[in-house]
């Protein structure tokens, strides 16, 4: 029983961690901007100043956790928890100023919100928001925080007004606020326009991790092993160890290694930890390297050729002919005609009729496989062709056929040799 | 024949007394309306003249009556009153209490025009001086005089001055004489009440009225009916016109007929017949105008509209306690309307919303459609009270489609709950001092572009016309800065009583949802109404051509003016169109960043208008840019000379930019303050520290983002750059890099990745827009395209 509930909280705390829903206590390899941004907004909530800094960095490199624990650690503070209004937004939510403004205001809490409904047209919104936020001041307005979350997304909308009326409120003697943007884009500031450019104070922090793999795997095995405030500690003393050996291990080092080369980002890796973690249970209490192993294949598991198993024989005997026909012409795209053509060839040099289809079954078959988007119309191709003359690209590699072929169960040889041959 | 025209405002007057070199003064003259009333003015009698805003018309006593040789421009000389509400709002806190809705003060400013046309005179009002408090009754045609008001200072109003005007002469007779007048006599009165208040103007022009007289002039305001509100409407092109009207009309017509017939009083004939045909004149435009409306208003009984104004309605009640001191109790009681009112709106604003692009005219010509139209549907407004569609004037829209912010919510971020704190030390002031949005206490190296709109803006205000001006200068030359320091000095001035005081207006293009809001907010920083912007054009445009009394200059600054362009261009015409009016005194400034912009965007109408009066900001230069922030930090020791010529000079090559320079400098002080724990730091914003701020501001991430990124993404863009070279191409498919992607990871001695793999590598280079990619839906077939040079590529993965 006591193993099942340890079981349990391991899960638990794991699982949390891997899927980024408690913010870590401390962050690692980014103090530098921790502390950039904490000071600023900072400054912000203590002293009134306006501020506006873009976060920049690529997806998974902890943007938002960054920002999530510097606004966590502010509140802990006495002068700034009462100072400081907050306003999230998202990109991807808010897709036109017009959505941005009426949130804006309802989580501003301003006066024309009645209940959760906001109340006037845009073109009011915008006027009462300006007018709140003009007839602040410095010394004595609540300061706002304005998180732009996918902020390359704001940069798209009408004459970017929402931006400039923030940068502007931002550079100007009105209530303070901090304008935080989180974007993966390195161009962002390109996407502004001039005098939004202008408003905007260049204040940039970059998040690219300079990691290496041994620091690499050190982040593996804290986010691994248990804390000690663990409530049982023999277990989380055993876990830890288990952990420690999985960690030195070859095997797993080597696949860590793959890993690290191919992202540093933390996100893929959680996602590699969790599939481990499922793996773990009261029979198996620790991950061995063979989970690791295996999960690793499921995450570099090649979808599409995955796809090309479940095919019929005569849908993969039509993979193999336009891959011919891709070796022959040159990646130049294909018909049906010329695919069935490429395939009776084949069947001619058996001269098994074993595989002799009708017509309209093949072409049943070609649909299929453009139904599965393993082939697609050439751009522009009208829909006035006949369907057995209309251009068609293949979207695999041939990489990906071979191996398919190489797991398809129960292939015949024939149509094995016929993949390998070149040129049919 | 005269039957016809009986619709129309007719002006005669009733008797005059002498002729002075081509001048006919009157006592008093009489304003016929339609089927209601006859409505007597006389000298020394307070009077309504038609402003700009229909509920809240001007309030001013008549001194004197005059008309020229031959009638044609008759004119009053009054002395204006002015109202709560055309005060300028910064200036009720002189006040030292709430205003009464109805206290009007005594105008004391020698700038403004004291001349009206007698057409735009509505109806008689009377004020009372008393010095007790305001009672508490809610007649609206009582107005109360306490204090006078000369733009500056509130004064206890002298009661002689308010009780004889300043032109004896006529004014002291027509007390005594116009209740003998014969017109009065004589004219048949359709209506008692308002007849009966006709003669109480007459009398109670300089005395008090008497609590008698003020009931029945409450009376008569519960009927809503009033004399004036009818006149306006009716000069307003016969608006909503009720059935009730209607019938009285046609009772009233014949009698009113004969009533011409017995003016034989002063008039001759040539001159009754003059005024005819003037209002002929107009009757013909109105006809004109009456075939072509087609429109039949759609009823919008919406469900949801009706239950979201409900909703409104009741949050209203709620809020009902914290009232807005701005707003007169009659707004208040306009704005929590009935079922049938709302109704009724909404089919107007549904019709007013039809085409938010049309050209002014056209607008304008709407705006009677709306009003014509709403004529035609007599029948289904049948069902309203007659007394609320004449109210109703379009000036109060109140739309249930789209619910409006509650009057009385103040727009207004919470107050924080603790003190800011104060600068502790120098770097921290500099800091504050460096900030852009800190107020400088003079704007250095733009003394010559101040002095010239200085004296642009200056002169136009002492002449009493109107210009416009140009002014461009990329971002950050001080363009906006400049203009609001010359405002701020000529506000100066005319507090100082150097020159006539003026109203300044700031809008901005990019603080707009749309172009045409720019009347919308005009009109509201002008006069505090709402309105929809077809209808605030209509406003402003009378506005600025009529001859308004009173009238301050404005001088309207426009920023961002591109962002004002339509297709048809018609909001920059008329801003550019007002100020060349002859009564407009309208001074418009406008900014834009490109110095061709008249040229490339406008057309020739509107260019032409605009005018050849330009000014260009030039960016900053290196010097210039120094002596911004020494000015700035004025004294204060905070960074060494190296370090400050460093950042200006880095600018100045960029961009010129004034607030770059600010930026940076306050990003140095922050480096500084970090760095402070060094030993070797001297205190002081040194060359280091301004480096680490420039290169964090100015150079570009990718290099790094090369650097830091992974070893596969670093192979596919070695991948990407030699399959360029092999195709000569700058531009691949995903299926040809990845085939030199096998390539370089078997170089490299690494596993080749899969398809699936190769294409996340390829996705979040993109995502990071190292690359340029087609849509992710596409596969193996988008195409690819680099976007940082190869040479950046090459740079950033050689040096490890």
């Amino acid at each position: 029983v006591k193993l099942t509930i340890g079981f349990t909280q391991v899960q638990q705390i794991l699982r949390e961690r891997f899927c980024e829903r408690r913010l870590p206590d401390r962050l690692e390899g980014v103090e530098a901007q921790y502390k950039h941004l904490l000071e600023l907004l900072r400054r912000t909530a203590i002293h009134g100043e306006s501020n506006s800094v873009l976060i920049v960095g690529p997806r998974g490199a902890g943007k938002t956790t960054l920002l999530q624990c510097v606004l966590r650690d502010l509140q802990k503070e006495e002068k700034v928890q009462k100072n400081l209004l907050q306003v999230h937004l998202n990109g991807l939510l808010q897709t036109d100023d017009r959505i941005a403004l009426k949130e804006i205001t309802r989580q501003l809490h301003l006066e024309n919100v009645v209940g959760d409904k906001v109340f006037g047209s845009f073109a009011e919104n915008l006027a009462f928001l300006l007018e709140a936020l003009k007839k602040g001041n410095r010394s004595s307005s609540c300061p706002v925080l304005f998180v732009l979350d996918e902020f390359d997304l704001f940069a798209h909308h009408k004459n970017q007004t929402l931006l400039y009326n923030l940068f502007d409120v931002s550079q100007s003697a009105q209530a303070p606020i901090a304008v935080v943007g989180v974007t993966c884009r390195l161009d962002v500031l390109e996407l502004l326009e001039k005098r939004v450019k202008s408003r905007f104070s260049h204040r940039q922090i970059h998040l690219l991790s300079s990691l290496n793999f041994t620091q690499y795997l050190e982040r593996v095995w804290t986010q691994l092993s248990l804390p000690d405030s663990f409530p049982d500690k023999k277990f989380a003393q055993e876990w830890n160890a288990g952990v420690k050996t999985l960690c030195e291990d070859k095997s797993v080092e080597e696949v860590l290694q793959r890993h690290f080369n191919s992202s540093k980002d933390f996100r893929s890796l959680h996602m590699l930890l969790m599939l481990c973690l499922s793996r773990v249970s009261v029979a198996k209490p620790t991950i061995k390297p063979a989970d690791l192993l295996e999960a690793s294949r499921m995450c570099f598991a090649d979808t599409t050729a995955n796809m090309l198993h479940g095919l019929s024989i005569l849908e993969l005997c039509l993979v193999i002919a336009m891959k011919h026909l891709n070796d022959v012409y040159e990646g130049e795209p294909f018909n049906l005609q010329m695919v069935h053509n490429e395939f009776k060839k084949f069947l001619h040099r058996k001269s098994n009729s074993m595989y002799n289809f009708e017509q309209p079954v093949v072409m049943k078959a070609f649909e299929h496989l453009q139904q599965l988007e393993l082939i697609r119309p050439v751009d522009g191709s009208s829909a006035k062709v006949q369907r057995e003359y209309q251009l068609m690209r293949l979207t695999l590699d041939h990489s990906q056929i071979m191996e398919a072929l190489q797991k398809y169960p129960q292939c015949p040889t024939d149509i094995k040799q016929w993949a390998m041959s070149a040129f049919g | 024949m005269e039957c016809v025209h009986i619709d129309f405002i007719v002006c005669f007057w009733s008797s005059r007394n002498e002729k002075e070199n081509w001048k006919v003064h009157f006592y008093s003259f009489a304003i016929s309306v339609e089927g209601l009333s006859k409505i007597i003015i006389n000298t020394g009698q307070d009077i309504f003249i038609e402003g700009c805003d229909e509920d809240n018309p001007y309030v001013a006593k008549v001194t004197r009556l005059y008309g020229d040789e031959n009638g044609q421009q008759m004119k009053a000389v009054v002395q204006w009153f002015i109202r709560v509400s055309e005060l300028p709002v910064n200036k009720l806190k002189l006040l030292g209490r709430e205003p009464h809705p109805q206290e009007i003060f005594y105008y004391e400013c020698r700038n403004c025009d004291n001349e009206v046309n007698v057409e735009s005179i509505l109806r008689p009002v009377k004020h009372l001086d008393s010095n007790d408090p305001f009672p508490d009754s809610a007649d609206k045609d009582t107005l109360y005089v306490k204090l006078s008001w000369d733009s500056k200072v509130f004064r206890v109003v002298n009661s002689t001055v308010v009780e004889s005007p300043a032109e004896p002469a006529p004014a002291s007779s027509p007390p005594s004489s116009t209740p003998r007048g014969p017109s009065r006599r004589v004219l048949p009165t359709p209506d008692h009440a308002i007849m009966h208040k006709a003669s109480l103007g007459e009398v109670g022009c300089s005395s008090v009225g008497t609590p008698a007289n003020v009931e029945a002039e409450s009376l008569h305001s519960a009927t809503k009916l009033s004399a004036s509100k009818c006149l306006s409407a009716k000069r307003r092109n016969a608006t909503a016109r009720t059935p009730g009207v209607r019938k009285r009309l046609e009772l009233s017509s014949e009698c009113l007929h004969k009533d011409f017939k017995m003016q034989p009083l002063c008039r001759t004939r040539e001159q009754q017949g003059y005024i005819y045909i003037s209002n002929t004149k107009s009757s013909e435009v109105e006809n004109e105008k009456s075939p072509m409306v087609t429109e039949t208003p759609r009823s919008s009984k919406r469900k949801s509209a009706m239950l979201v104004s409900s909703r409104i309605k009741k949050q209203l009640n709620l809020l009902e306690n914290h009232q807005d001191p701005n707003s007169s109790g009659e707004e208040e009681d306009e704005f929590v309307p009935s079922k049938n009112d709302l109704l009724s709106s909404s089919e107007e604003e549904g019709q007013d919303e039809d085409g938010p692009n049309i050209d002014d005219q056209v607008s304008a010509k709407k705006f009677r459609y709306v009003a014509t139209g709403s004529r035609n549907s007599r029948s289904k407004q049948k069902s309203y009270s007659s007394a609320r569609t004449q109210r109703r004037t379009p000036a109060k829209k109140i739309s249930p489609g789209t619910p409006q912010t509650p009057r009385h919510a103040t727009p207004s971020i919470p107050i924080r709950s603790l003190q800011t704190q104060q600068p502790a030390n120098i770097l921290e002031e500099a800091r504050a001092r460096l900030h852009v949005s800190s107020v400088p206490e003079s704007l250095p190296c733009r003394e010559q572009e101040f002095q010239d709109i200085y004296s642009f803006v200056e002169s136009k205000i002492v002449d009493n016309t109107g210009g416009c001006m140009y002014i461009s200068g990329v971002p950050g030359t001080g363009k906006t800065a400049t203009v609001h320091e010359v405002i701020r000095c000529l506000q100066h001035a005319a507090d100082m009583d150097e020159i006539p005081s003026f109203h300044f207006i700031e809008i901005n293009g990019m603080k707009m949802t749309d172009p045409h809001q720019a009347y919308v907010q005009i009109l509201q920083k002008l006069t505090g109404q709402k309105a929809t912007p077809d209808h605030a054009a209509v406003l402003l445009e009378k506005r600025f051509s009529n001859l308004a009394p009173r009238k301050e200059t404005i001088v309207l600054l426009v920023d961002e003016l591109d962002l004002l362009w339509t297709r048809k261009q018609n909001v920059m015409y008329n801003l550019f169109e007002w100020p060349a009016r002859r009564h407009a005194r309208l001074v418009v400034l406008t900014i834009a960043n490109t110095m061709d912009l008249p040229e490339r965007i406008m057309i020739n109408r509107v260019a032409s208008r605009l005018g050849l009066t330009r000014m260009s900001f030039q960016p900053y230069s290196f010097k210039q840019l120094q002596e911004i922030i020494m000015s700035r930090l004025n004294k204060l020791k905070a960074f060494e000379e190296d370090a400050l010529q460093l950042v200006s000079r880095k600018v100045a090559a960029l961009s010129g930019d004034a607030r770059r320079c600010l930026d940076i400098c306050r990003r140095a002080t922050e480096i500084c303050e970090h760095s402070a724990a060094d030993p070797s730091s001297t205190g002081l914003v040194g060359m280091s520290h301004v480096m680490e701020a420039l290169n964090e501001m100015f150079s570009s991430a990718y290099i790094t983002a090369i650097r830091c990124a992974s070893t596969q993404e670093q192979l596919f863009l070695r991948a990407v750059i030699t399959e360029f070279r092999r195709l000569g191409l700058e531009e691949a498919t995903f299926q040809q890099v990845f085939v030199q992607h096998q390539a370089l990871c078997r170089i490299e001695g690494l596993k080749p990745i899969g398809v699936s793999e190769g294409l996340a590598v390829c996705q979040r280079l993109g995502a990071c827009r190292l690359l340029l990619l087609e849509p992710s839906h596409l596969g193996v077939l988008q195409r690819i395209r680099l976007n940082v040079s190869q040479d950046d590529i090459f740079y950033a993965l050689k040096a490890d």
